[in-house]
């Protein structure tokens, strides 16, 4: 019986595409969390029904005016205190046993598995894909930068859309359809979670931890993927795409592209691109406003207050003094900061390009 | 409807301003509101009841500031782009989403803190407790002038953070977030360790008084529920909050020394806070639900003038929830990388919570069955909680299974099951209790009619509120979002607006019950048919409680009365406890 009522419950959320209670159901885990889903909904369903339907009636067949004796003051029934111990107990077994067997599956990763990393810091994502090296980021800044042209109707969702596509050209989370993918999780600074609706699977990212999700996404398309556990101030903004792609080539082609820089392009270019791509973009403004790092605006040249081992001290900001930064963010503090600033592992390229794009925006 | 035509018939008779001219209080004399009436005869009053009035005043006041800060939230996310949020914070988009976060934080810790904690038990229980016992205060009245001071105390800190730049951790305070947050976090937190004794110092007192203050002839089994309820969430109180109180000692520790505890950068475990956090956390919640169930107990009972059903049963239940609160916590921390065989554990033991719950609905139903129910307004909250702690109990089902768990966890789905259980159940039961002791309180009736307005109005703006949430979390919307997905905005537009009318209802709700106290009719001694002892002494009742020494009455024998239409009185000739 637990057999069939699995399988008629799973055949509920047959579906896809989004439903008026779930989102689109594209992993492979998908089908089982919405069984299971559907089941207890109709637990609920049921007893809210009966409850409610109890709790109308009595009132409308018991109420009385102020003052008339209650027709029976009978106080308790054995069977029917054994019955509604006794069914709840029973549900709440099955429920456990399914929830339990589902959990189970999506603990236990397979072996073949590909391995990407997903790192969460202060409002960014980065993913790497370990096979081939590359880091590409989760892009949150210009998906909020579409969203806003979007809304405020500088773009039409024609343009969003194609923008959109721009960006997950080289960013976001990418996966090959029908392919077992384990996500390690990893903070850099608090807690975040990744959270990817539409194949059900959350896990903490927890700094000094390495956690891990696994999932077979079953149908290619782009799905939103959101930081679901709270971190300050970009948590909503800290979100991201998922891709996934219609067979391993089209995802190995991505991923030839995305690990590769333009190199035609003028280096102040490259730089932003970097700046970008690392996620420099969630602490280090261009425009002048303070985040959690110093703006890059006016910064080449400026002459800097840090301190260093709990020392003060000034030095003005060239080449080797960015260079230090990148490489060795915690050793000299900016003055008015508190020092948050992750090691982002730069290529020699990388740097160079990062700084002259810092110099282009001297004033 | 049928019913609420018959129903409104006997308010008529009762809005009538009738004199009261029953015997018994004719011989009171002075009120405990009376009977002195200085600045410091409040300030310095061992009086329970006047305890417990100061208590109200001040719960009701951070309520209305916690309800202040979620109106700001639910007006706030009416749109995902910033929309009062640049009226006080100014153009930079970081600062408006500071002040969003400050917002919700506050909202949650003073509703969890200031407000449900100490509502039930701290407001009502102070002074129903030692009436429903006969007694003539707690144990240790000067202990419990303590622990309102204790409160006061935390209410000023957490006033003092408002207008110190405001704490933005969330109410979890967890770390490294709150090890880090260049926010006030540490006087927060110094004002839930104060409030923490404030809840310790009352369960102490509560235990105390219900083991060696029963009156003659009152055995554990003939307790008003209530006092089953009450002394159940007395145990918790006592063996939790400690540990809080640990937890928020070692997090200040953290912030200030760098103890590397919590912190991964100085070796410590984020994951750990969250298991000492929510060891105390997880029972709160059954602090605060246990009592608002033994309000639900008498309100049921009394208003349909029948027996309770399944005494026992309820009053095991309260134990066993009470017993099982313990070993749940780990259920909070699903996706937080504790391992897999932790997770199937707290699991399994989680639904053992959901059993005694049930329990207890169904026996409150089974009350209701034959019963000459009054569709007053404490009635309406009865049943409003009934219904609305069903699907706060039913939608932790879902969170208790670990495969659903692992896609509704930190979503708004979470949001509203733990609003329908907080607010839906804790404090409408709190609402209902105000008004089921309003007359005992205060010595007035308030207006009946005005009274189920409000109440129909709350109910319906609660459920419009959260009902959304429920879909939009499972559709994936994430909690604690300042802005969101476009797809989003028709579930959070419809929670701004029942939140508006709630809001309707709360304010109706204070603007009748002060009408009352100023023109109110005056309250008869037992204005609802109830048997425990505080309908046995005048509305108020005097100082000492009680004309006399009182004994045990069976509560549940609630057939015994016959109405006065004229004073709106239920009296007895055979009814106990008098002087």
């Amino acid at each position: 019986m637990m057999q069939f009522l699995t399988s008629s419950f799973q055949s509920l959320a047959t579906q896809t595409g989004p439903t008026f209670w779930l989102p689109e159901a594209v992993s492979n885990f998908a089908p089982t969390v919405d069984g299971d889903f559907y089941f207890v909904y109709w637990v609920s369903i049921f007893f809210l029904v009966l409850i409610t339907a109890l709790l109308i009636l009595f009132m409308w067949k018991y109420s009385a005016p102020e003052g008339q004796k209650a027709t029976s003051q009978n106080d308790h029934n054995l069977v029917l205190e054994i019955a509604w111990t006794g069914i709840p107990v029973i549900l709440s077994l099955m429920m456990f046993w399914y929830g339990y067997k589902g959990y189970v599956a999506m603990a236990t990763p397979p072996a073949n598995a590909m391995v990407i990393t997903a790192e969460a810091a202060k409002w960014s994502w980065n993913f790497s894909y370990p096979a081939s090296g590359t880091v590409v980021s989760g892009a949150s800044e210009d998906f909020n930068e579409i969203r806003n042209a979007l809304r405020s109707g500088e773009l039409t969702a024609e343009q969003a859309a194609e923008r959109e596509a721009k960006v997950l050209e080289k960013a976001g989370l990418h996966v090959p359809v029908n392919t077992p993918v384990q996500v390690n999780v990893l903070a850099a600074d608090v807690l975040h979670s990744l959270f990817i609706p539409a194949f059900r699977v959350k896990k903490d990212c927890v700094p000094g931890r390495i956690g891990q999700l696994w999932f077979e996404a079953t149908e290619p398309g782009v799905y939103s993927l959101y930081c679901s556990e709270y971190c300050g101030q970009g948590h909503s903004a800290m979100h991201s795409k998922v891709v996934v792609h219609p067979s391993q080539e089209d995802f190995d082609k991505w991923l030839a592209v995305a690990a590769s820089y333009d190199e035609t392009l003028p280096f102040t270019e490259l730089g932003e691109i970097v700046w970008k791509r690392k996620g420099c973009v969630s602490c280090h403004s261009l425009d002048g406003a303070m985040k959690t790092g110093p703006t890059w605006k006016g910064l080449f040249g400026s002459e800097r207050k840090y301190t260093e081992n709990g020392t003060l001290g000034s030095a003005i900001a060239d080449e080797s003094y960015i260079e230090e930064s990148i490489r060795y963010p915690m050793k000299k503090i900016s003055d008015g900061y508190t020092g948050q600033m992750p090691v982002v592992k730069l290529t020699d390229k990388e740097i160079l390009w990062v700084t002259e794009f810092i110099k282009s925006l001297r004033q | 409807m049928k019913p609420d035509d018959k129903a409104s018939a006997g308010s008529d008779l009762s809005s009538q301003e009738v004199e009261q001219t029953s015997q018994e209080t004719k011989i009171s004399g002075p009120s405990y509101l009376t009977v002195t009436n200085t600045l410091t005869s409040w300030m310095f009053t061992l009086d329970h009841k006047r305890i417990g009035l100061m208590y109200l005043v001040g719960v009701l006041s951070m309520f209305l500031l916690g309800g202040v800060f979620a109106l700001l939230v639910r007006t706030e996310l009416f749109s995902p782009i910033p929309l009062i949020t640049p009226l006080f914070a100014g153009d930079d988009a970081g600062a408006q989403a500071d002040l969003y976060n400050q917002w919700f934080t506050t909202h949650g810790a003073i509703m969890v803190f200031l407000v449900i904690i100490p509502g039930v038990p701290a407001a009502l229980g102070n002074f129903v407790l030692p009436l429903l016992l006969g007694a003539k205060d707690v144990a240790f009245p000067r202990l419990n002038l303590g622990s309102f001071y204790l409160w006061m105390c935390g209410a000023a800190f957490f006033v003092y953070v408002l207008f110190s730049g405001g704490v933005d951790t969330g109410w979890t305070f967890y770390t490294p977030y709150s090890t880090s947050s260049p926010t006030a976090v540490i006087p927060a937190v110094v004002g839930v360790f104060i409030l923490g004794f404030s809840s310790i110092f009352t369960g102490l007192n509560f235990i105390v008084t219900i083991h060696k203050m029963r009156p003659k002839g009152m055995t554990w089994f003939n307790m008003p529920l209530f006092l089953w309820a009450t002394y159940s969430t007395a145990v918790i109180q006592v063996l939790a909050t400690p540990v809080l109180g640990i937890t928020l000692l070692l997090l200040i520790l953290e912030r200030t020394l760098g103890i590397g505890i919590f912190d991964p950068q100085n070796g410590g475990d984020p994951v750990l806070y969250q298991h000492f956090f929510w060891f105390y956390s997880h029972p709160a919640v059954y602090i605060m639900i246990i009592p608002a169930m033994g309000v639900i107990s008498e309100i049921i009972a009394v208003h349909s003038h029948k027996r309770i059903f399944g005494y026992r049963y309820i009053a095991y239940s309260s134990v066993a929830i009470a017993i099982f609160s313990f070993i749940v916590w780990g259920h909070h921390m699903f996706t937080s990388g504790q391992s897999t065989m932790m997770n199937i554990i707290f699991s399994g033991i989680t639904f053992s919570v959901g059993i005694p719950s049930a329990i207890k609905v169904f026996n409150w139903i089974a009350t209701m069955y034959k019963g000459s129910i009054n569709l007053n307004t404490s009635m309406l909250y009865g049943i409003s909680f009934i219904f609305l702690f069903t699907i706060g109990g039913l939608t932790g089902l879902f969170l208790g299974v670990l495969s659903i768990d692992t896609h509704l966890h930190d979503t708004y789905f979470v949001v509203a099951h733990f609003h329908y259980v907080m607010m839906g159940s804790a404090l409408i039961a709190f609402v209902g209790g105000l008004h089921h002791w309003w007359p005992k309180m205060t010595g007035r009736m308030f207006n009946e009619f005005w009274g189920r307005i409000a109440c129909t109005l709350v109910f319906i703006g609660f459920n419009l509120t959260f009902i959304p949430q429920f879909v939009m979390g499972s559709l994936g919307m994430p909690r604690r979002y300042y802005s969101y997905e476009d797809k989003f905005q028709i579930y959070h537009q419809l929670s701004t607006i029942g939140s508006y009318v709630m809001a309707v209802g709360f304010f109706l709700t204070a603007f009748y019950l002060i009408q009352s106290l100023v023109s109110g009719k005056k309250a008869p001694m037992n204005p609802w048919g109830g048997n425990s002892l505080e309908w046995h002494t005048p509305s108020p009742p005097p100082l000492e409680n009680f004309h006399g020494v009182p004994s045990a009455t069976d509560p549940y024998e609630l057939d015994q009365f016959d109405y006065d239409p004229v004073t709106g009185n239920y009296s007895s000739q055979s009814s106990k406890g008098l002087a």
